[in-house]
C-alpha cells in the first residue's frame, strides 16, 4: 500500500511515538528488527506531524531519530496531532459534509429515501458524480447517531433523521478555559478538538512540570472512564513491561490514579481472577472491552477508598509479604532552612510529620509498599539522620545504595571532604 | 471514539475551505494556506489533488462548493461529556461564572473517578473568590496589555507593592499553583498568584522601556544512567518533559543530557538524587559539585 500521512490504526504509532519521545536512542536497525519496513513510514509521518520537534543523531550503529520537546515552552501538547490524523475514504468525507449540510438546512426530519435523493442532487454538479446506496448512507447515519451528532426518530415504522443543534455549550466556554483543561484534565485531547472549533487564539498559559506522553493513551483512558461511570466490568489486554507478552485480565475498574511527578497513569481495579484490588499501567493497556455491569462496584470502590490511607503510590502489595510496612526517617535542618519542614508537610501524602525539636522532624507512614517511598526519601540526602523500615531487607538496600552513591563520586573514604 | 476522522485535521481544513468557498471561489494559494494552518506538513499533497480530481465532491475544481451552509459540526456526545467533567472542576470558575451549561449531560469523569496522588498539598485556593477575581484581572491585563499594581508578602513576610506588565501565566500540576510571569523594574518577574494579596489595574505612567524581561537562562546537565531496577524507563519518563537526548553507551548504560532552567537547579539536583546509584552526574563540574556537596553532608549525618 502506498504511503499516507494519515493512519487507520492508532496502536502502532502510539508505540513509535513513545519510543521516539521517551527513549530516542534506538537506531533505525533496531526498529527494523522489530517491525520491518514500517519504520520508514512511521518516521515520515512523525516528521510530517511534528517536524519541528524531530531531531537526528548519527551514531556508529546508524542514524537515531528522536523527539525532543520542552513542554514548558510548547504551550500546546504537540502529541495531540496524532489523534487528528485518522484516515478516511473519499466517500466518507464527501458524505460527511453533505449529510451535515442537508440535515442542518432541513426544517423537518428526513427519511433515508429523501436523504439519498438530496445527496444525488448535491453531487449532480460534478462531471462524474459519486453514488451512495441507501445501506451506505444508513450505516453512516447510524454511526453519527452513536456519536451524538445526528438524531433519529420514528414516524410510524419509518426511521427519520434530523440534525442536532448543540454548539451552544461551546459558545459559553472561553478559549483559555479549553486551553487550560486540554493540557491538565484527563483525556485533554478532547479539549483540543473543541479548541479546534474556536477561532484561532493566542494562548497565554504555559505549563511547568508538564508530562505530555499520557496523551497517547487517551482512547484507552476514555474507555476506562466510560466503564467506571457505567460501573461495568471489562476485559482488557495489556503488554508486559518489555512489551514481550500480552496478558488478559477481567476486572472491575474503580479509579484512575495519575502521577504529576512522572506522568504515568494507572487503573486501579478489582481483579476477579486474583480476587484483589491492584494497579495496571494505562500505557501498557492495548485494548478494553466493556462487558456487564458489576453488582459489587460500590463495595469495591469503598474498599479502595479505605485502602488509600495506606497508599503512597499505587502498589497495593508489599514485597516483604507483610500487609503493611512501616517506614520512618528523621531530617535535620538549620534555622534558615524552614522550607524543609514545609516541604515535608506538603509532600507527606498519607504519612505524618512530627517536629522533634527546632531543627529536627520525623516522617512516618504505614504503607502497603515502603519501597515506593524510597525515591522521595533520597531527595532529603544531606540531612537524613535516621531511616528505618520494618522490612529490614529494604533498609539494608537503602543504606547500601547510599554507600554506592558515595563510591560513584569517589567519596568513600573519611568524611569525603 | 476519540480516534475518529470527525476530529481530524483534514476535516477541519476542508470545513475551512468550504467556509471560504461560500464567500468566494478558493484559489490554489489560499487553499494551500488553509491546509497549512489546519493540517500537517505533507497534507497539501493529498488534499489538493483530491479536490482537483473531484474525488471529494464538496469543493469543485473551480473553487466553489455545493455545500449551502458554513460547516458547523455539533458537539459529539464524548465532547459534551468531557466538557461536563471539566465544568465540575473547581478550577473552571477561574474562567467561567455560569458552569451549569450542560445540565442533562453525564460527565465523562468526576473527582471520584480519578486521583492525582502526588501533587503537593499546598496548592492555590481556587474556591477563594478574591483569588479568582485577581486571576481574571491578570488574564485581562495579559490579553489587553495593560500594567497592574500588585501587593504581596515577600519572602521575609514584608508587604510590598509592585507595578508590572503581565506577560503570561504558568501552571504547575505538581505544585498545583499558578505563577505570573511579568516584566518590571528590579525584580525577577515570577510571582506566585497565591502570594498576591491585592491586584488592580495601574493607570499611572508605566514606562516599559526600562523593564527587565524574564528570559530563562538555560543550562544542561549530563548524567550516566545504569539500567537496574527498571531505572531506564523510570528516569526517562521522569525527565520526559524536558528537552533531552539519550544515547546508549554500554549494554545497560546510557548517557542522558537534559536542558533545564537555571532557576530550577536545586529541584533538578534533588530529582537526580532520587534515583540513587542508578544515576551519576558527569558534567558540568559545578553541577557534579552540587551533588557531591549533598553526599558529603549526608556522610556527616551518621546514618
Amino acid at each position: 500500500m502506498s504511503y499516507s500521512e494519515v493512519i487507520k490504526n492508532f496502536n502502532k504509532i502510539r508505540d513509535y511515538m513513545r519510543e521516539f519521545f521517551v527513549y530516542g536512542f534506538k537506531s533505525r536497525d533496531e526498529y527494523r528488527k522489530k517491525s520491518g519496513r514500517s519504520y520508514d513510514d512511521e518516521r515520515r509521518r512523525l516528521e510530517s506531524w511534528l517536524g519541528d520537534y524531530m531531531k537526528f543523531r548519527q551514531t556508529p550503529e546508524g542514524k537515531n531519530v528522536f523527539l525532543s520537546i520542552d513542554s514548558r515552552v510548547t504551550r500546546h501538547n504537540p502529541l495531540f496531532k496524532a489523534w487528528k490524523a485518522k484516515s478516511f475514504t473519499d466517500g466518507d468525507i464527501t458524505l460527511h459534509f453533505i449529510l451535515m449540510d442537508l440535515l442542518a438546512t432541513s426544517d423537518r426530519p428526513l427519511t433515508i429515501i429523501e436523504i439519498a435523493e438530496q445527496i444525488d442532487t448535491y453531487l449532480s454538479v460534478f462531471d462524474d458524480p459519486k453514488t451512495f446506496d441507501e445501506s451506505t448512507i444508513r450505516k453512516k447515519l447510524k454511526e453519527y447517531a452513536a456519536e451524538g451528532i445526528v438524531c433519529t426518530e420514528k414516524q410510524g415504522k419509518t426511521v427519520c433523521y434530523k440534525g442536532v443543534q448543540s454548539t451552544e455549550a461551546l459558545d459559553h466556554c472561553d478559549a483559555d478555559m479549553l486551553d487550560f483543561f486540554s493540557e491538565t484534565a484527563p483525556c485533554g485531547v478532547i479539549g483540543s478538538f473543541l479548541l479546534d472549533k474556536k477561532k484561532e487564539h493566542q494562548g497565554i498559559l504555559a505549563f511547568k512540570h508538564h508530562y505530555i506522553t499520557s496523551a497517547l493513551d487517551s482512547e484507552i483512558l476514555c474507555s476506562l472512564f466510560l466503564a467506571i461511570r457505567g460501573k461495568k466490568t471489562i476485559t482488557m489486554e495489556s503488554v508486559s513491561r518489555n512489551g514481550g507478552c500480552v496478558s488478559e485480565n477481567h476486572v472491575v475498574p474503580l479509579q484512575i490514579m495519575i502521577s504529576v511527578q512522572n506522568g504515568r497513569q494507572y487503573l486501579m481495579a478489582y481483579d476477579t481472577g486474583y480476587n484483589r484490588i491492584t494497579s495496571f499501567r494505562v500505557d501498557k493497556i492495548t485494548s478494553v472491552k466493556t462487558e456487564e455491569e458489576s453488582g459489587q462496584f460500590d463495595e469495591h470502590r469503598e474498599q479502595f477508598e479505605r485502602m488509600k490511607q495506606h497508599l503512597w503510590g499505587v502498589s497495593t502489595q508489599s514485597r516483604s509479604g507483610d500487609r503493611l510496612e512501616h517506614v520512618e526517617f528523621t531530617v535535620r535542618y538549620a534555622d534558615d532552612e524552614q522550607h524543609i519542614p514545609k516541604r515535608l508537610e506538603r509532600e507527606k501524602r498519607c504519612g505524618t510529620v512530627e517536629r522533634i525539636d527546632a531543627h529536627t522532624c520525623r516522617f512516618s507512614a504505614d504503607v502497603y509498599d515502603a519501597s515506593e517511598v524510597i525515591p522521595w526519601i533520597r531527595t532529603f540526602l544531606c540531612r537524613l539522620t535516621e531511616v528505618h523500615f520494618s522490612d529490614k531487607r529494604l533498609e539494608r538496600q537503602f543504606k547500601h545504595d547510599i554507600k554506592e552513591m558515595y563510591a560513584l563520586y569517589d567519596l568513600e573514604g573519611g568524611d569525603g571532604s | 471514539m476519540i480516534f475518529s476522522e470527525l476530529y481530524s485535521a483534514y476535516y477541519n481544513a476542508v470545513a475551512d475551505i468550504i467556509r471560504t468557498a461560500l464567500d468566494h471561489p478558493v484559489q490554489k494559494g489560499e487553499l494551500r494556506r488553509i491546509v497549512e494552518k489546519h493540517a500537517f506538513g505533507e497534507s497539501v499533497l493529498s488534499i489538493e489533488p483530491a479536490i482537483l480530481e473531484e474525488r471529494w465532491q464538496i469543493i469543485k475544481p473551480d473553487g466553489t462548493t455545493n455545500i449551502r451552509l458554513a460547516p458547523q459540526m455539533p458537539l459529539t456526545t464524548i465532547q459534551k461529556r468531557w466538557l461536563k467533567a471539566v465544568l465540575l472542576d473547581p478550577r473552571v470558575r477561574l474562567f467561567l461564572d455560569d458552569t451549569d451549561i450542560l445540565p442533562d449531560v453525564e460527565p465523562l469523569f468526576t473527582k471520584d473517578d480519578y486521583t492525582i496522588f502526588d501533587k503537593y498539598a499546598d496548592g492555590d485556593d481556587y474556591e477563594d473568590e478574591a483569588y479568582r477575581q485577581r486571576f481574571r484581572l491578570i488574564m485581562d491585563a495579559i490579553r489587553n496589555e495593560y500594567p497592574i499594581r500588585i501587593e504581596m508578602n515577600n519572602r521575609h513576610g514584608r508587604r510590598v507593592q509592585r507595578i508590572l506588565m503581565p506577560k503570561y501565566l504558568e501552571y504547575s500540576e505538581k505544585d498545583d499553583k499558578f505563577r505570573l510571569i511579568a516584566s518590571g523594574k528590579t525584580f525577577n518577574g515570577i510571582f506566585n498568584l497565591g502570594r498576591i494579596l491585592s491586584c488592580e489595574r495601574f493607570h499611572g505612567d508605566c514606562n516599559t522601556g526600562d523593564h527587565t524581561e524574564v528570559i530563562p537562562v538555560m543550562d544542561s546537565v549530563v548524567f550516566e544512567l545504569y539500567d537496574r531496577r527498571n531505572a531506564l524507563e523510570r528516569v526517562l519518563l521522569h525527565f520526559a518533559h524536558f528537552e533531552k537526548e539519550a544515547e546508549r553507551i554500554g549494554k545497560d548504560s546510557y548517557r542522558v543530557t537534559i536542558r533545564y532552567d537555571k532557576d530550577d537547579e536545586t529541584e533538578i539536583v534533588i530529582r537526580l538524587l532520587s534515583f540513587g546509584p542508578m544515576v551519576k552526574v558527569i558534567e558540568p563540574e559545578p553541577f557534579v559539585d552540587l551533588i557531591k556537596k549533598r553526599l558529603i553532608a549526608q556522610k556527616s549525618c551518621g546514618l
